[in-house]
């Protein structure tokens, strides 16, 4: 069984972002890693690995030169080889061009079961996952919780607000995986010094037969201001009508 | 004549060779461990420092009174009968053998018979001793407690014969005119008086039986011996003259791999990191091992045994020994494992640490990497390397460890502290200052008017109480003039609690990154206010080519007490006590200063807890157990809380941001009304304000 991983090198959430000239992040000077939420995927990837004779499982990420650091993590945690996905003409490509690029590469890559993070960490748009599904017309099943499979087909948990479902989806299929399917492993140092020598292959545009004018963005970022400081909360001292005046400002709010 | 050579010689051949085919098995189980680290030779003067205090001197074991003068009367003791086992060999051949030149002189009489005495009284102790401390009765709390039972009371009983038989034969010999010594020796004096009566032919045959079963006796203990912990005997000597000086705390040991250093950059891929199977400790470890006298010292100031762990560092070092023992068959087979005998394949099997493994994970996971037992253990055995090292290997090639310290880890990689709030709010503690601190930019020099380095610490900078601290810090250092600056969002945590807890490649990670952030700002002093901090700088990073001037700030406070730029004003009117923190006091052996501090305040009345100094009974913060669960047993800043309690104070003081937390809660928890628990530097500051601030400042 072919398992690709899609995985996503973001910057790290507690440094200090800054944006270059064209409003985009600027990715040169901020540390990255590889999606928390990613590697939620690539844990459930690898038990099923273990479980699965000759499975092989791959990572695929599009991003810039270093990106491949989140592929060498995840190669540490396990998995076989990576494909990166690196061109110049992918600056600023949006969650569409995203899609297109990631289905086009693993049409070419080749899959019986592709998973994923509920969403990536800096964007939290949670939409790839189900454009890439459409775009490969296979079954996409998010946020799931738990999974396991037969090898003809792959059973999932999804929580939603009202009620747990069992869903199950014939191979191939997408899932995008939650940080509530288990714990994610520590690469072993065993790991850490053989993902120094897996393969990971890198994948052009023109590798991919996509033209260049096919990626770009259909939204404009116009300006990027830094968030105004939080202001102080109201505190409201119980002098017998801090009911009232709590319902008020809810209300004032439009929150009741 | 020919009878007592013959026998005496028969015996010694069939001892000789019991105890040599064991020592022999010894030394190969020795030599199937990996090559010990460089350096347990160098330092010459300082070893033979260690033979002549801790050995000849018994200095560590004269720290228990009672049981330390026993100790001591019975190993000089087996020193000076060493005479009498000569002469003993000498009289198998010639009945009127005496030492050469010294061998008739009066006063060698006297001291022989002194010491038979002497370690018949210390075995009577002894008995006593273990009589008192039963584990039957005492249960975990008696030293004795999974100790080898059995064959202590043999060794006892073996030495008492060694002593009565030597006096048999003594006795009888002045009766037959045999005797070395026309004077001096009275014991031996005594037991002649009770054997005359019986007459010449008997007394030579008391004599020479006698004789034949005095050295009897000592080879049937010499055998023995070696097959017990009693082995301490022969490996305690040697053990303490390759131990780490001056003394195996401090800093934690670089990791080998077959004795090589291993290179993180470009690891080799046959590597061990840490210990997992017994054959990856070092010969020295081994050694260590046979070295256990099953004293329970270390054990009787554990911070985790006390408090109802299931780690005692004295059954973890036995059980270590009992293993390597039960497995050397095996592992003294070579490659061809056929014909090993079914036990020892079994113990082969069986993991270092797992559940039903030689080391069960909660015995493992509930070290505060305190060192009270390496400060214990009179024969200097390195509990705390060996922890380390186990739990390297677990972490590290197993990725195996409580499941809590992920989180402390995550937030280690991605943040950079133990908190996960990122280098960006490393600066929020001086937000409330009403004077600048200096923050080195990206790549900017330390200015030449910056004497220091200031090292706030994650917690120094994250931490509610400890920013207090650090905020105290600051402003006595401007007040006092001194020039400083941090690091602010190039600070990250030094990877203290990430090597603690056995992360060698997060601790290397974190480290080379500050070793570079400060050698690149041409830092050479540094002051912190984290006794874990402290210890990494000045201890650690110089294994990674980070040599800096490292001063706790408890140091350098007081020397500017003592200089008179900074002078307390106000008096505190307190009872202070004061906790001795780990990682400062037995780690680094810095005691002094804070006391100095509290003592240059006037109004403040320091008292001592029953625990201080030396033997300062840990917070439970350390070994990154600050960030795990404490399930089991007992609390251990529980415990200590108590011990500083009941001194009677109303200020608790500290000089590391851990023991101020842990303190503060366990204060909390015993709802001690009225007791604040702060940093030496909040006392001191309280003093130097020439207004006494605000109530609440009592806390600072
Ligand atoms: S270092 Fe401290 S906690 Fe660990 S075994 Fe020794 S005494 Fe116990
Ligand atoms: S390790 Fe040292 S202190 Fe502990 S029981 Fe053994 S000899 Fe005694």
């Amino acid at each position: 069984m072919k398992i690709v991983v899609l995985v996503k090198y973001v910057p790290e959430p507690t440094a200090t972002w800054s944006f270059a000239d064209d409003h985009t992040l600027d990715r040169q000077n901020v540390e990255g890693r590889l999606s928390e939420l990613d590697e939620y995927a690539v844990e459930q990837a690898l038990r099923i690995a273990e479980t699965v004779p000759g499975a092989h499982v791959r990572y695929l990420t599009m991003g810039p030169a270093r990106a491949a650091d989140g592929l060498r993590k995840a190669l540490a945690m396990g998995g076989d080889d990576a494909v990166h996905v690196l061109d110049d003409a992918l600056h600023g490509a949006d969650a569409v061009a995203t899609s297109l690029v990631l289905a086009t590469a693993l049409r070419q890559a080749g899959f019986d079961l592709v998973l994923c993070g509920m969403a990536s960490t800096d964007a939290e748009m949670s939409v790839v996952p189900a454009m890439v599904a459409d775009r490969l017309g296979v079954p996409a099943v998010t946020l799931a919780a738990e999974l396991s499979t037969d090898g003809s087909a792959v059973t999932a948990r999804r929580d939603t607000d009202v009620a747990t479902e069992e869903l199950t989806a014939p191979l191939p299929a997408l899932l995008s995986i939650t940080d509530r399917s288990g714990d994610v492993r520590l690469p072993s140092f065993r790991n850490i010094v053989a993902a120094k020598k897996k393969p990971v292959v890198t994948w052009s545009l023109a590798d991919l037969g996509i033209a260049p004018e096919r990626i770009g963005a259909a939204t404009v970022v116009r300006a990027v201001r830094p968030r105004p400081a939080r202001e102080a909360g109201t505190v409201i001292t119980d002098e017998g009508d801090a009911a009232v005046q709590l319902a008020d400002f809810l209300a004032a709010n439009k929150l009741l | 004549m020919a009878v007592r050579v013959i026998l005496g010689l028969l015996l010694t051949v069939v001892a000789s060779g019991l105890a040599g085919r064991r020592l022999l098995m010894l030394y190969r189980l020795g030599r199937a461990g990996q090559p010990a680290e460089p350096g347990r030779t160098r330092g010459v003067a300082a070893r033979v420092r260690a033979e002549l205090t801790e050995v000849l001197g018994q200095r560590k074991l004269l720290k228990w009174t009672v049981p330390g003068t026993a100790h001591l009367l019975t190993f000089w003791g087996f020193l000076i009968l060493g005479l009498t086992l000569i002469e003993g060999y000498g009289a198998l051949v010639d009945r009127d053998f005496h030492l050469p030149w010294i061998g008739t002189q009066p006063w060698l009489g006297f001291l022989e018979d002194l010491f038979a005495v002497a370690v018949l009284l210390a075995v009577l102790v002894f008995a006593a001793i273990r009589l008192r401390h039963l584990p039957a009765r005492e249960g975990t709390r008696s030293r004795f407690f999974g100790s080898h039972l059995g064959g202590a009371w043999l060794i006892l009983f073996m030495i008492f014969n060694v002593v009565w038989t030597l006096l048999l034969y003594r006795g009888a010999q002045i009766n037959t005119g045999n005797f070395p010594y026309a004077d001096g020796a009275f014991a031996s004096e005594v037991v002649a008086r009770v054997l005359a009566p019986l007459g010449t032919t008997a007394n030579d045959v008391i004599e020479t039986a006698g004789l034949l079963l005095a050295l009897g006796v000592v080879l049937t203990f010499l055998v023995i011996v070696v097959h017990s912990k009693h082995l301490h005997i022969f490996t305690a000597a040697p053990n303490v003259a390759f131990s780490r000086r001056p003394r195996a705390l401090g800093a934690l040991q670089p990791v080998r791999s077959g004795g090589k250093l291993v290179d993180f950059d470009d690891p080799g891929e046959d590597d061990v990191i840490g210990r997992g199977a017994i054959e990856d400790f070092t010969w020295k470890g081994m050694l260590d091992f046979a070295s256990c006298t099953e004293c329970g010292r270390c054990q009787s100031q554990c911070p985790a045994w006390n408090t109802g762990k299931p780690l005692s560092p004295k059954l973890l070092i036995m059980s270590l020994r009992d293993h390597a023992l039960a497995k050397a068959p095996y592992l003294l087979a070579g490659d061809d494992h056929a014909g090993v005998d079914a036990l020892a394949a079994a113990e082969a099997q069986r993991p270092l640490v797992a559940e039903g493994g030689v080391i069960t994970p909660d015995v493992l996971w509930s070290c505060t990497t305190c060192g009270a037992c390496v400060e214990q253990c009179p024969v200097d055995i390195e509990h705390v390397d060996h922890i380390v090292d186990m739990r390297r290997y677990q972490v590290v090639m197993e990725a195996s460890f409580p499941r809590e310290a992920a989180v402390l880890l995550r937030n280690l990689e991605h943040a950079g502290d133990p908190w996960g709030r990122g280098a960006a709010n490393r600066l929020d503690w001086t937000a409330k200052l009403d004077f600048p601190v200096r923050v080195l930019g990206d790549g900017e020099a330390l200015p030449d008017d910056a004497e220091y380095l200031f090292w706030v610490g994650c917690a120094g900078a994250f931490d509610e109480r400890a920013v207090r601290t650090s905020q105290a810090v600051a402003e006595l250092l401007h007040t006092a003039g001194v020039g400083y600056a941090v690091l602010g969002s190039g600070e990250t945590c030094t990877g203290d609690p990430a090597r603690r807890l056995g992360n060698e490649l997060l601790f290397q990670e974190l480290a080379r990154q500050n070793v570079a952030t400060l050698t690149a700002a041409g830092v050479r002093k540094i002051v912190t206010t984290c006794a874990h901090c402290f210890n990494s700088l000045a201890n650690e990073y110089p294994q990674l080519g980070g040599t800096f001037e490292v001063v706790h700030h408890t140091q350098l406070l007081s020397r500017l007490l003592a200089e008179g730029r900074l002078t307390p004003v106000t008096p505190v009117q307190a009872t202070v006590t004061y906790h001795d923190p780990c990682y400062l006091g037995r780690h680094n052996r810095i005691f002094a200063p804070p006391r100095d501090i509290l003592g240059s305040v006037a109004g403040v009345r320091l008292t001592e807890p029953d625990r201080t100094r030396e033997r300062s009974f840990c917070c439970g913060a350390g070994g990154a157990r600050m960030w795990l669960e404490e399930p089991l047993g007992t609390r251990i800043n529980e415990a200590r809380t108590d011990e500083l309690l009941a001194t009677g104070a109303d200020v608790v003081a500290a000089a590391c941001p851990y023991c101020i937390d842990m303190l503060a809660d366990g204060v909390a928890q015993r709802a001690a009304e009225g007791v604040t628990v702060t940093d030496v530097a909040g006392v001191l500051l309280r003093s130097v304000r020439a207004i006494p601030d605000d109530p609440e400042g009592a806390t600072r």
